[in-house]
C-alpha cells in the first residue's frame, strides 16, 4: 500500500508550551510575526472549580482533496509524489486565491519570499531523511505523532486503531491528514 | 501579539479593496462594452455618442482593473507566470485567458469605432485611419465576439469568488441549481447595470436614451430581487455583521432604492437627473463588490 503520511494530535496531552511553534520557526526560518503552526487555547470553559481548557495545534491539514491546489492558477500549489500538498515558490505569483480557499487559515504570504507559505511536514529537511517533523520531535507532552497511517506498525496507525479521531471542518470534504483525538478533553 | 495563548495578531483578509475595485471595474467594462456593441448591432438609429462612450469605457476600465489586480499580487513583476503556467481546474487560470481575449477585442473595437468616425484628421493619424479602413468591415463581427467575451468576463468575476467552495457566502448556488453560482448571476446583472449607467453618464446629453433608462430601471429591480433572494438564502451574519451599514446604506439605499425612485421620477419629467441617478448606480455597484468581498472573508 502506498505511503500516506499523517499526523495524530492527542489534544489531552498538549500542555500549551508552544515548543512546536518555536521549533517550526527555527527549522523553517519563518519570518517574524508569521507562523506555519501555532497552538491557540480554547477556553477556559465552565465555572470554578469545574473549569477546563485545551490547546488545538493548527497548521496545514495536508488535505487529500485540497481546495488550495484546485484554485491555484499556476499549479504552484500541488501534490507531491506522496500526495502531500506543497508549494513551488518559483511558480507562485502571490494572487492569494489559496489563502481565501483554505478553510483552516493555514496559509500566509511569506514576507521574505513573497510566495504563499505553509507547513510542509518538514518533508525536505527532515522527513525525507528519516526524521520526524520539527514540531513532533520537540513535543514535550507526547501529544504529536507522525508517520505512515497505512503502515500498521507505525505509531500513528497504532494510536488511530485505539482511539476515535476527528478531522477539522470535515463538512468541507477536504479529507485532511491531521487526526485530532479529543479523548479526555472537556469541550 | 500574544502567541503563547495563540491569539492571532490581527484578523487578516487575503483579498481587500483592490480586488473589490477590480471586480467592479471588470463589471463596468463588460457592461459598457455590451451597451455599445448590442446597440451597434441591433439599433436602427445607431446613437453614435452612446456607442462611442461604451466602446471607450470598456478598455479603460478593464486595463485599470487589471493594473490593480497585478499590483495586488505579492509578486507583481511575475504576473506573466499566470500566462505560462495553466491549471485548467482553476477558475482564475481560465479567467486570465478570457480577460486577455476581452481586453484585445475591447481595444480593437474601440479603435474601429473611433477610426470610422474620425474624419477631420491630418498627418500620420489620417494615414493610419486610411490604412486601417480595410478592416472597418470587421466592426460588427468584433462587436458580436466582444459581446460574448464581455458576458464571460462579467460572469467570471462571480465565478472567481464562487469557486471557493469552502466559503458559504461566495459559493451559494443560484436557486439551488448546481453549477450556477449566485454571484455569477448577481455580478452579471450588477455589471451590466453599472456599465450601462457609466455609458449613460458619458452620453447624458444625447437624445433617444429613454429605452436605455427604462432598461436600467429593469436591471435595478432585478438586482433588488436577487439581493432579496441572497438575503433569504445565506446565514444572516453576512448581512447583519460589521458590514451591515455598507450593505443597507451603500448597496441598497444609494445603489438601488434612491436611483429607482429618482429615475422613475426623472425619466418622465427631468432629464437633468441623469448624472446623480447613474452616479448612484455606479457607487452602489462598487459598494456591492466591497460588501461581498469583505463579508465573505470576515464571517
Amino acid at each position: 500500500m502506498a505511503k500516506q503520511y499523517g499526523m495524530v494530535i492527542q489534544v489531552a496531552k498538549c500542555i500549551g508550551c508552544q515548543a512546536c511553534t518555536v521549533a517550526c520557526k527555527f527549522q523553517n526560518e519563518v519570518p517574524e510575526g508569521q507562523y506555519r503552526t501555532k497552538s491557540p487555547v480554547f477556553g477556559p470553559i465552565g465555572t470554578y472549580p469545574n473549569v477546563a481548557m485545551y490547546f488545538e495545534k493548527e497548521a496545514c491539514q495536508m488535505c487529500q482533496k485540497a481546495p488550495c491546489v484546485n484554485v491555484c492558477p499556476t499549479k504552484a500549489s500541488h501534490y507531491d509524489e506522496n500526495g502531500l500538498v506543497m508549494i513551488d515558490p518559483d511558480k507562485c505569483v502571490g494572487c492569494k486565491y489559496c489563502l481565501t480557499a483554505c478553510p483552516y487559515d493555514a496559509r500566509f504570504i511569506n514576507a521574505k519570499t513573497g510566495a504563499a507559505d505553509k507547513c510542509t511536514f518538514c518533508f525536505e529537511e527532515r522527513v525525507s531523511k528519516g526524521l520526524k517533523p520539527a514540531c513532533v520531535s520537540t513535543c514535550v507532552g507526547g501529544s504529536l505523532s507522525f508517520g505512515d497511517v497505512n503502515d500498521p506498525n507505525s505509531d500513528v496507525a497504532k494510536i488511530l486503531t485505539k482511539s476515535k479521531s476527528e478531522f477539522r471542518k470535515a463538512e468541507f470534504g477536504t479529507h485532511p491528514s491531521i487526526y485530532y483525538i479529543f479523548d479526555g478533553v472537556v469541550r | 501579539m500574544d502567541i503563547f495563548w495563540g491569539i492571532p495578531s490581527e484578523e487578516h483578509i487575503a483579498w481587500g479593496g483592490m480586488i473589490a475595485l477590480y471586480l467592479f471595474l471588470a463589471g463596468i467594462a463588460g457592461g459598457g462594452f455590451l451597451t455599445a456593441s448590442l446597440t451597434d448591432l441591433f439599433s436602427k438609429e445607431r446613437p453614435t455618442k452612446l456607442i462611442k462612450t461604451g466602446a471607450y469605457i470598456a478598455p479603460v476600465a478593464i486595463i485599470f482593473g487589471l493594473g490593480l489586480l497585478v499590483l495586488d499580487l505579492s509578486k507583481p513583476f511575475f504576473f506573466w507566470k499566470l500566462l505560462i503556467n495553466i491549471n485548467t481546474n482553476s477558475v482564475m487560470s481560465i479567467g486570465t485567458y478570457i480577460i486577455s481575449v476581452f481586453v484585445s477585442l475591447a481595444f480593437v473595437y474601440a479603435y474601429l469605432v473611433w477610426a470610422e468616425s474620425a474624419t477631420t484628421l491630418t498627418g500620420i493619424w489620417a494615414k493610419l485611419v486610411q490604412f486601417s479602413s480595410r478592416f472597418f468591415v470587421l466592426r460588427k463581427p468584433v462587436a458580436l465576439l466582444g459581446a460574448i467575451f464581455a458576458i464571460c468576463t462579467t460572469t467570471y468575476t462571480g465565478f472567481l469568488l464562487s469557486a471557493i467552495t469552502t466559503n458559504t457566502l461566495w459559493s451559494v448556488p443560484f436557486l439551488g441549481l448546481v453549477g450556477v453560482p449566485f454571484l455569477a448571476v448577481l455580478f452579471l446583472v450588477s455589471g451590466v447595470s453599472t456599465g450601462l449607467a457609466a455609458t449613460l453618464l458619458g452620453a447624458a446629453k444625447s437624445d433617444g436614451l429613454k429605452i436605455y433608462k427604462k432598461l436600467d430601471i429593469a436591471f435595478i429591480v432585478m438586482e433588488m430581487i436577487l439581493l432579496a433572494l441572497l438575503y433569504l438564502t445565506v446565514n444572516p451574519i453576512y448581512f447583519n455583521g460589521s458590514m451591515a451599514t455598507l450593505f443597507w446604506i451603500g448597496v441598497v439605499g444609494i445603489g438601488l432604492v434612491l436611483p429607482l425612485v429618482l429615475s422613475v421620477y426623472g425619466l418622465y419629467k427631468h432629464s437633468k437627473w441623469v448624472a446623480p441617478v447613474y452616479g448612484m448606480v455606479i457607487v452602489g455597484g462598487l459598494c456591492l463588490r466591497y460588501f461581498i468581498v469583505y463579508s465573505g472573508q470576515l464571517f
